[in-house]
């Protein structure tokens, strides 16, 4: 057999004779895509669209009526200043916690990894009661901060901080691997060149990064404003004060009140949607300059 | 500007990467730091630069201690061995990048920026490709528009890490010889850093030799190449047969005993005889390999002590001669260097 194979990958070009040897009959392939594209439209696009169907149900009008409701608006309200401190806050840790493991050697360098990994394995109700068991009134801070007439739990600060750390990890994870594959030669370089501290992060290391920056600021983003779980344990659902959307809707279908419910749901598929959009075009657009500088590269070699 | 390195130490842990270095780098001067890897050249280089920190003694520039300069203040010109271009900006932006990042009461007009920009590219004759990115343009053309980011800012000293390692060979040439005619022209201080000893010997000035992070010899490429100063230098600059041996009344005697002196001649330094000359400065070995192609014909022989041995004729002796395999020869060394045996694992 493997006689027989030899004289022929001689003669057909390399790449038709591997992608040949390696499909499958035509009958296969789309059985595999038939059976990827129905759990596709079974499990993600019926749901999407119950929901808008849903929403709209009673018609356009009592859709946007929905979005009158003070409650509805405080939610909203509410979940984009979340988002609009944690995302920020998040990008300059996230920058930052990459920059220094990716260009630098320190004690501590492996558990700082691992922390920035916690969020991501520890279960987010469980992050929302460290922060009851920390802030709220039996914990530890409690006492002091009821003293000072400081509200964290059930309040707005322990929304936003509950937030901050489910999303904790997205920027820093999207840039690390860039950061350290970059290696100090171009920082080096604007070193000699005169460049201060900031000119070479601002110039030359920021740059370099922007795609996966802006990649890992959209994820935190979307986690930010559908996140459940962590926030739910410290929001203490007070109406119009601490209901952020996904908890709103949670209320709002508990009420019987589906097509409200629906339609802030929507709201939310709708950003889903909106980001899986801008993902897609910062993917494409960040592949852009390596496949053109791969095929010219081709061209001038 | 001179250099002045005085008594330089650098521990990477516990790899003692230089072992109190002294080097004295004249003006105007294109010094070679050559040396096999590990030898300490590059550490040598970026602790000159200021991109890494000596654990003790001192850097000067024209006399002026400048050891705890960090490297911007340093004010060199560094080219990376893997050029480190800016992947985001062009060709233009790159050169651009040092006199756009001056603070605003010494940066240049956006005019004349352009126009130093415009004029290094005529020089590294890149006019053309000034809006390309690093990826779009070939390895010696990155290495060309890193040389040129590093003169826009005018640096006081210029240099250069393995500039041509990963060049092919064609290309390497090349550059060597504009490196060379550029130097002449501006004539700035420059040290390059090679393990390429015909690299070092032609292009460079001066030469240092280094080896486990010492400096075996400074000395320019005649001297280090015809007077070296240990059986090391002799040995990394060319092709060398190496033998034991001892000296008595000015004469070399040469055995098999790993004792006493190293003796060692070039390949060229020997002669081949069919007959013994009348002084007894020869001894006998018999032809094993002869390869003619090639500007010299190289001969593989065996002393009768069993030991091998390279030697290099001209076409016209070996025509004279007409050698065949197998055939037993007198060699007689012109020109031996004797070096004391202290530490044959230099060898």
């Amino acid at each position: 057999m493997s006689s027989s194979a030899l004289p022929r990958i001689g003669i057909a070009p390399g790449i038709r004779a591997t992608s040949k040897a390696t499909s499958e009959p035509a009958f296969v392939r789309r059985l595999l895509i038939g059976i990827a594209l129905l759990f596709l439209a079974l499990f993600l696009f019926l749901p999407l669209g119950v929901v808008f169907y849903t929403a709209l149900g009673d018609g356009v009008r009592i859709y946007l009526q929905t979005f009158r409701d003070p409650d509805t608006v405080s939610a909203i309200r509410l979940t984009l200043l979340a988002a609009g401190i944690a995302v920020p806050l998040n990008m300059v840790f996230g920058v930052a916690a990459a920059w220094a493991i990716g260009k630098f050697e320190f004690v501590g360098k492996s558990l700082l990894i691992t922390l920035i990994d916690l969020p991501f394995s520890v279960s987010p109700v469980v992050s929302g009661l460290i922060y009851v068991l920390l802030f709220g009134l039996q914990g530890s801070l409690g006492p002091w901060l009821i003293a000072h007439n400081i509200r964290v739990i059930f309040a707005v600060p322990g929304i936003v901080l509950a937030t901050i750390f489910v999303t904790f990890p997205f920027v820093a994870r999207e840039l690390l691997p860039m950061v350290q594959a970059q290696g100090n030669d171009e920082e080096e370089a604007a070193l000699t060149l005169g460049a201060s501290g900031w000119q070479t992060f601002f110039r030359v290391t920021l740059p370099n990064v922007k795609w996966a920056l802006i990649y890992g600021v959209i994820l935190c983003n979307a986690r930010a404003m559908g996140e459940f779980g962590a926030v739910s344990v410290v929001s203490g659902h007070i109406r119009g004060l601490t209901d952020t959307m996904p908890l709103h809707i949670e209320v709002l279908y508990n009420d019987y009140r589906f097509t409200a419910a629906f339609a802030v749901a929507s709201l939310l598929a709708l950003l889903a949607l909106m980001t899986l959009v801008v993902k897609s075009a910062v993917e494409w657009k960040s592949q852009q300059p390596a496949k053109r500088a791969a095929s010219d590269g081709e061209m001038s070699a | 500007m001179s250099i002045s390195v005085r008594g330089v130490t650098k521990d990477f842990g516990r790899f003692q990467a230089l072992k109190r270095v002294d080097l004295e780098i004249p003006a105007g001067q294109l010094v070679a730091l050559l040396g096999p890897s590990g030898s300490g050249k590059t550490t040598l280089l970026r602790i000159i630069a200021g991109l890494e920190f000596a654990d003790s003694g001192t850097v000067e520039f024209d006399g002026k201690d400048i050891t705890d300069q960090t490297a911007r203040e340093r004010h060199v010109g560094f080219v990376f061995q893997h050029y480190a271009l800016f992947r985001h900006m062009t060709v233009f932006e790159n050169i651009a990048f040092g006199l756009r990042v001056r603070p605003r009461s010494v940066r240049p007009s956006k005019q004349k920026i352009r126009e130093k920009v415009n004029e290094l590219l005529r020089l590294i004759q890149l006019q053309n490709q000034a809006g390309r990115y690093p990826s779009q343009l070939s390895g010696g053309q990155r290495q060309r528009v890193a040389l040129a980011r590093a003169l826009a800012v005018e640096p006081s000293v210029l240099l250069l890490d393995e500039p041509f390692g990963a060049l092919d060979a064609k290309v390497r040439q090349e550059l060597r010889h504009w490196l060379r005619r550029l130097h002449d022209e501006v004539h700035i201080t420059s040290v390059f850093v090679t393990h390429d000893q015909e690299e070092a010997l032609e292009l460079a000035d001066l030469v240092a030799v280094m080896n486990e992070g010492r400096i075996e010899q400074v000395g320019s490429p005649d001297e280090v190449y015809n007077r070296p100063g240990s059986s090391f230098v002799y040995n990394f600059l060319g092709n060398v047969n190496l033998f034991h041996g001892r000296i008595e009344n000015g004469k070399a005697y040469i055995n098999d005993t790993p004792t006493g002196n190293l003796v060692l001649v070039r390949p060229h330094s020997l002669a081949i005889s069919r007959q013994p000359n009348g002084s007894g400065n020869h001894f006998r070995a018999t032809t094993k390999h002869i390869n003619a192609a090639g500007p010299l014909v190289k001969i593989e022989a065996v002393t009768d002590w069993g030991a091998p041995v390279h030697v290099e004729l001209s076409h016209e002796c070996f025509s004279a001669l007409q050698l065949v395999k197998d055939e037993t020869v007198f060699i007689i060394p012109r020109d031996v260097a004797v070096f004391q045996a202290k530490d044959p694992d230099h060898i």
